[in-house]
């Protein structure tokens, strides 16, 4: 199986190069057969990537440890479960993963459109299988193919980094990249579009899902991530600008913008040559984002200069599309001109504006403070490290424009908004912001980025709140229907808009859960068994900890497990107990170091998050010798950690009533189209 | 031996599925579909959607009365050139859309050109067609209905 997949990726390359040139060529020319076998040729691909795929797993599964790949990342006594995850662990597979994921996608692009839009099709199956080619072509030519034998045959694979070993980390990858590639079909439909000369907004209707699903799975997969880094990494953060992080965030910047400008695209007419330009910057990210992760380039510059083909490679491909991208904008620039201008400071479309400076500013700060050190490392040879305070100073600003803006727009009229409107809008929403957050500075909440995040979110859910009240009583008057069925009919007449509002929602709950970092406490002490540990808590309330002892156990438990020792806390807040605390170190046979299982009590107040800093004698304590029980804790209290998560799942929910498709599918075609001269004057719809 | 075959047919099985469509001539076809948005129609329900949300922001009292009565007058001349424009490219492509779009068209075009219906609640003035007063949802179903 595992030698048919190699011989699959091989035949992909040539059916890619095929495909590619038959739609490009069959575009031009306008015959039929040419594109139809271009179009077959992404089914091909398809079909042969699985093939690969299923090689590869069928190689973890049957402990193939003759091939690099499984012996890197797998051994005999993993559970069967990361096995199958072994696909996406490392480099070479993730490389072969992102590319069957596209794969699937394109496929799925091509049924639905084999009747519809043939005028962009030609040219979308070109675009698909160009990048098929490029990603062939890196994991045969590139010294990663995941098929690379080695010359002997070891005994056993040296097993997955144990830090991956979590449920979190396996659904994680997978996520990102289904955002990652699901991003990449509204780029071929947006570069078929420069292609074939049809750039009204129809490209950007028929992709508008694509690009809704595949912020959705960035934005889910960013915040997989985070709970991931928060659970296991062991050192009480969910984010830290790390460059594999920023990696994920500079696509979502991107798309963020470009969902909001799409907008202004489909209503105005306005933007084209700015939203040809975000689609493809993400586009372009999404591929950099994986060139970053995945290449070994962060590591260190210095051990990257072995891997320079890979690099040559990336290169070359961005530089190619980033200059046909260019070449095209500029011969449609005639076609390209806007079909209105922006009225006035005061309307939706510059609010509109701003959000995308905005978005696109925090993209290229964000990607300056990544690449920066790698460019300053590669010329004087010093590692300089851009940390979070350089990251805080210029992101937390940004944010916070970012989240006022959610709540001014949409209270702004298109085209134009009078003063007198915007005073009589904002007016309540700004004193009751106000009052709160006066409150909230009386009663001794006097860190300023928190208040200001607090206030500026508050302000944000009255003006929802607002929107979602002024439509749900139009509707009921009008339509003469109950509150709650006038407003189950709002939501379900545009769900882009409502859905919209309540993805901002979850965004004010996340950034609440992000400013309780401005309270977090840090306590850390050495304990013996016995002894007592207070930490207070912003609240006002008081934890007492006990220490009850260690229990160790070697060789074990579970899997690939050397030695454990669970350090066990009794604890109180207050006079009331709470459930018993552990926090632990590990030794895993296939990892030289020493792993930290953080516990973490969650309440919606904060989080009491504990983490074994160190044993004070690890060898003495695994013998269970009483004098070797000492320890050295870290306590923190995170507060409002569980509005980050929750706000994540109000950005799931809304996301699906964007996404769900509508009953009726004319109107699930066209969205929102205004099907009767009713609907102009009811408005509400 | 068993590999080599399957292999071999695998290879085999996308060469003649790819080659196909050229070898025999089958055609995809490369012609909009009937049923798909024109770019005058994706004009027309641009210039309506811009109607519709001059009146929801209006109605929400995003708009003062002033700026609302002057771009719904370029509105809908906005609007008029469209529906002209998508009206005379259908009779030019010689396409039909059911009667029933064609009688909202009519009906919509019918609203726009002559202008105004008064609400008899609050004497509000209506585009000719709606159905509910804008400004206060009074029922204006004595009007010319889409």
């Amino acid at each position: 199986m595992t030698v048919l997949g190699e011989f699959a990726l091989w035949i992909a390359l040539p059916v890619a190069i095929w495909g590619m040139f038959l739609g490009f060529f069959g575009g031009k020319t306008q015959r039929g057969d040419l594109v139809l076998s271009a179009e077959r040729s992404i089914y091909a691909v398809t079909f042969l990537l699985s093939l690969a795929s299923i090689g590869i797993i069928a190689a973890f599964l049957g402990d193939k440890y003759q091939y690099w790949y499984v012996a890197s990342y797998s051994n005999r006594d993993l559970e069967t479960f990361y096995k199958f995850a072994g696909l996406w662990a490392g480099q070479r597979g993730s490389l072969l993963f992102w590319a069957l994921l596209l794969s699937i996608f394109a496929s799925i692009t091509v049924f639905q459109n084999r009747n519809k839009n043939r005028e962009f099709m030609p040219y979308v199956a070109g675009v698909l299988q160009g990048i098929f080619t490029f990603f062939l072509v890196v994991l045969l030519f590139a010294k990663v193919n995941p098929f690379q034998k080695l010359a002997f045959l070891p005994a056993d694979g040296q097993g997955l980094n144990p830090q991956l070993q979590n449920y979190w980390m396996t659904i994680h990858p997978p996520t990102l990249y289904l955002g990652f590639t699901a991003f990449t079909i509204p780029f071929a439909f947006a570069m078929a579009a420069l292609l074939n000369g049809r750039l009204d907004s129809r490209w950007i209707v028929l992709t508008r899902r694509w690009v809704l699903l595949s912020w959705f799975f960035l934005s889910v997969g960013i915040l997989l991530g985070m709970r991931w880094a928060y659970e296991e990494l062991g050192w009480g953060g969910y984010w830290f600008w790390d460059p594999v992080e920023n990696a994920s965030l500079l696509p979502w910047l991107t798309a963020t913008a470009f969902l909001h400008s799409i907008q202004i695209q489909e209503k105005r007419g306005m933007l084209k040559v700015w939203n040809m330009s975000l689609v493809s910057m993400t586009f372009l990210l999404t591929i950099f984002a994986t060139f970053l992760t995945r290449s070994g380039l962060i590591q260190s510059v210095h051990a990257f200069a072995e891997q320079l083909r890979i690099a040559y490679i990336f290169l070359a491909f961005l530089g190619t599309v980033t200059a046909g991208v260019v070449v095209l904008i500029l011969y449609r620039l005639p076609k390209l001109q806007s079909e209105n201008r922006i009225e006035s400071f005061l309307s939706r479309e510059s609010a509109f504006l701003f959000n995308n400076l905005i978005l696109v500013g925090a993209a290229f700060a964000v990607l300056w403070g990544t690449i920066f050190p790698l460019i300053a490392e590669g010329v004087t040879g010093q590692k300089i490290s851009v940390g979070p305070p350089f990251f805080n100073k210029v992101n937390i600003p940004i944010g916070l424009a970012l989240l006022a803006l959610a709540g001014i727009g949409p209270v702004i009229g298109w085209r134009r908004a009078s003063k007198r409107n915007l005073r009589k809008n904002f007016l309540v929403p700004l004193v009751a912001t106000f009052v709160i957050s006066a409150t909230l500075w009386v009663v001794g909440v006097r860190h300023a980025v928190a208040l200001t995040t607090w206030g500026i979110g508050l302000f944000v859910l009255i003006i929802t709140g607002v929107e979602f009240w002024k439509g749900t009583r139009a509707r009921a008057r009008i339509e003469k229907e109950p509150l709650p069925i006038a407003f189950y009919h709002l939501v379900t007449r545009n769900r882009r808009r409502w859905g919209g509002y309540i993805v901002h929602v979850g965004i004010v709950l996340t950034f609440a859960g992000l400013a309780g970092a401005s309270y977090n406490q840090d306590v850390r002490k050495h304990l013996m068994p016995g002894d007592t540990m207070n930490v207070a808590s912003p609240w006002g309330h008081t934890y007492h900890l006990t220490y009850e002892g260690l229990s160790s156990s070697i060789g074990r438990g579970q899997r690939n497990l050397d030695w454990q020792a669970i350090a066990l806390f009794s604890v109180r807040e207050g006079n009331k107990a709470l459930p018993n605390m552990t926090t632990e170190k590990r030794k895993y046979v296939t990892a030289d170091q020493i792993m930290t299982e953080v516990g973490i009590h969650t309440t919606p107040e904060e989080d009491l998050y504990l983490i074994l800093s160190a044993l004070d004698n690890p060898s003495g304590a695994l013998n269970n010798d009483p004098n070797a029980q000492g320890i050295n804790l870290q306590v923190l209290v995170k507060p409002l950690v569980i509005w980050i998560w929750w706000g994540g799942l109000v950005l799931v929910v809304g996301s699906v009533i964007a996404l769900w498709p509508s009953a009726d599918r004319r109107r699930d075609l066209e969205d929102e189209a205004p099907e009767e001269p009713a609907a102009i004057a009811v408005g509400a719809t | 031996m068993t590999l080599f075959l399957g292999a071999a047919m695998v290879a085999a099985a996308v060469v003649i599925f790819i080659i196909q469509p050229v070898a025999k001539g089958i055609h995809a076809s490369l012609e909009r579909a009937d049923d798909e948005l024109t770019e005058t129609e994706a004009r027309k329900r641009v210039a309506l959607l811009a109607l519709r949300d001059v009146e929801y922001d209006f109605l929400a009292g995003k708009l003062d009365e002033n700026d609302y009565r002057s771009l719904k007058g370029e509105l809908t001349a906005e609007a008029l050139a469209a529906l002209e424009a998508d009206e005379n490219a259908r009779s030019q492509v010689g396409s039909v859309g059911s009667e029933d779009v064609e009688a909202e068209i009519r009906a919509i075009r019918l609203g726009l050109h002559e202008g105004s219906v008064p609400c008899p609640d609050c004497g509000y003035v209506n585009v000719t067609g709606s159905r509910f007063c804008s400004a206060c949802g009074h029922s204006l179903q004595a009007g010319v209905a889409g």
